[in-house]
């Protein structure tokens, strides 16, 4: 045990706000930082989340406006490729969100990824303590396929848990698909996904994939909105989590979705 | 070298003991279309044995698989009724050399099909379709093999199972599935992983049903190919595979 590197005292406020400035300066320069995980305590998710927590005061107060939330991490094949056992989450914004069929600059996310997701959006609060799935069921308006542009603020995606909670869970943008459904009737367990970039399968999977159901991971969200004193509202958009593998974008490429039951959803990548 | 005929013995011979030999691509120099001949006699002998024909396999069906082994087009084998596992039964694990399992869709013909037709005259043959999973088992030493090793050896096929018979009019392209062990997920896909639409795979078999002279015929099951990667069984594994909207099949491993 001697040669186990000792975990740095606990993250300072004054080292917080220094990190959180460092990737607001990232996406205002378009140029990445290298992770920060080695500046945070030994797996040391409350300083990651500061960060985070610090960049929404920050934009939120600079007039962005929060109309929900994503979860991160949510296949067993990524929690395991970062060694950790829980998803994350990260905030969503307005002038995040496109229309079915936009075409977006591919400079407006640094390093650009592409995931088919159900998306999940609230006609009512989640504000009780340990929200059970039929309360969320129940809260549910209505559901869309959906498209999540994710990127990266640190460098070459290097990424852990905490540089991604700290980069606001790598998002990016969103794209929802624009003919709601109810979720009576909807598999959501079973419901096949299919991502393509100019035709060409680039993705695959089912929304188990999304740990074991995309509402499973909704429920998770809206309990730990709960416990961090941030409960989701009416009218949140919950982008629940990648159904497949994600998928590389290039300049001119078009992606669209398809989730059997719920329809299709696109978007068309500029220079 | 030796014959086809004596090659087609040998397989035959390893399919019944569950024995696993050396890769005859090793010794012998043989061509796609040997390989092909190897695979009928080899069936001709079970065949004789009492085992009727009741279909066809279609391999290397995902297109990513393909583009990974360098391969241009799909591979096929020969389905007999000794290769049925009932949905739900057990699946005597002591008969198979080293198995594996994936997901698949089956096709149920209600008419021959043979040569260059089009997709929807292949839907327009169709009686029904059923989620099914298939068990592979080469009877090469650890699974490894070239492409006229794996044709002559009826396409690794062993064993399928189908479940519950649904119309065809349904747009089965993209279901999603999830084939799980003793209930714990270990492959989800969709059916557009077989060829981006499995129908295409039931085109491609009448095509192949052609070159070998052999119509495929109503009353015929039609296993579509992998939907995802195959995943190795142990005794002792209730398999279960769920699809969207078609429902459930499943078998258990016994030792």
């Amino acid at each position: 045990m001697s040669t186990t590197k000792a975990a740095p005292a606990k993250t300072t406020t004054a080292q917080i706000k220094a990190l959180a400035e460092g990737i607001r300066k990232a996406v205002e320069t378009g140029v990445a930082v290298k992770p920060i995980r080695d500046a945070l305590s030994e797996r040391d998710l409350d300083a990651a989340y500061a960060i985070q927590r610090v960049n929404t005061q920050y934009w939120v107060k600079q007039g962005r406006r929060l109309v929900g939330r994503k979860i991160g991490l949510t296949s067993k094949s990524v929690q395991t490729q970062l060694g950790v056992d829980q998803p994350d989450y990260g905030m969503l914004y307005a002038d995040m969100a496109l229309c079915d069929g936009d075409e977006v600059p591919l400079s407006r996310v640094m390093q650009p990824k592409v995931e088919g997701e159900v998306a999940l959006v609230l006609e009512r609060d989640l504000d009780a303590e340990h929200i059970t799935i039929s309360e969320l069921i129940s809260a549910v308006a209505y559901v869309v396929p959906a498209i999540e542009i994710v990127g990266s603020r640190i460098e070459n995606w290097n990424i852990k848990i905490q540089d991604t909670i700290a980069d606001n869970a790598s998002s990016g943008l969103f794209v929802l698909g624009n003919e709601p459904r109810k979720l009576a009737g909807l598999d959501l367990r079973l419901c096949g996904m299919v991502m393509e970039r100019r035709g060409d399968q680039i993705s695959l999977g089912a929304g188990a994939a999304c740990l074991g159901n995309p509402l499973n991971a909704a429920v998770w969200l809206a309990r730990t909105m709960v416990a961090v004193g941030a409960p989701l509202k009416a009218g949140d958009v919950l982008m629940t989590g990648a159904l497949g593998p994600m998928g590389t974008v290039a300049p001119g490429d078009v992606i669209e979705v398809r989730i059997a039951g719920l329809g299709s959803v696109r978007t068309a990548f500029g220079a | 070298m030796s014959d086809l005929q004596s090659l087609a013995v040998t397989l035959d011979n390893a399919a019944q003991n569950a024995q696993a030999i050396a890769q005859l691509s090793h010794a012998e120099q043989f061509s796609m279309a040997d390989a092909y001949e190897i695979q009928k006699r080899s069936i001709a002998l079970r065949v004789a044995r009492g085992a009727k024909r009741v279909g066809m396999k279609m391999g290397f069906t995902s297109r990513a698989k393909m583009i990974q082994m360098g391969l241009f087009d799909m591979i096929w084998g020969r389905l007999t009724a000794d290769m049925v596992l009932e949905d739900g039964a057990p699946m005597p694990f002591k008969k198979y050399v080293h198995p594996r399992v994936e997901p698949e869709i089956a096709f149920l013909l209600k008419k021959p099909l043979i040569g260059s037709i089009t997709p929807m005259q292949a839907l327009a043959a169709v009686e029904a379709i059923a989620p099914a999973m298939e068990v592979i088992d080469s009877r090469y030493a650890n699974f490894k093999f070239a492409l006229n090793d794996v044709v002559a050896d009826n396409a690794s096929s062993s064993g399928f199972v189908t479940g519950p018979w649904n119309s065809p009019t349904l747009d089965f392209s993209n279901l999603g599935l999830v084939m799980s062990f003793n209930g714990r997920p270990v492959q989800i896909g969709s059916t557009a992983g077989i060829l981006g639409h499995p129908l295409r795979s039931l085109v491609a078999a009448a095509r192949f049903a052609e070159e070998a002279g052999e119509p495929l015929e109503a009353g015929w099951i039609v296993m579509a190919g992998g939907a995802t990667a195959a995943e190795a069984l142990k005794p002792g594994t209730w398999v279960e595979m769920e699809m969207q909207s078609l429902g459930r099949v499943a078998f258990n491993v016994a030792a």
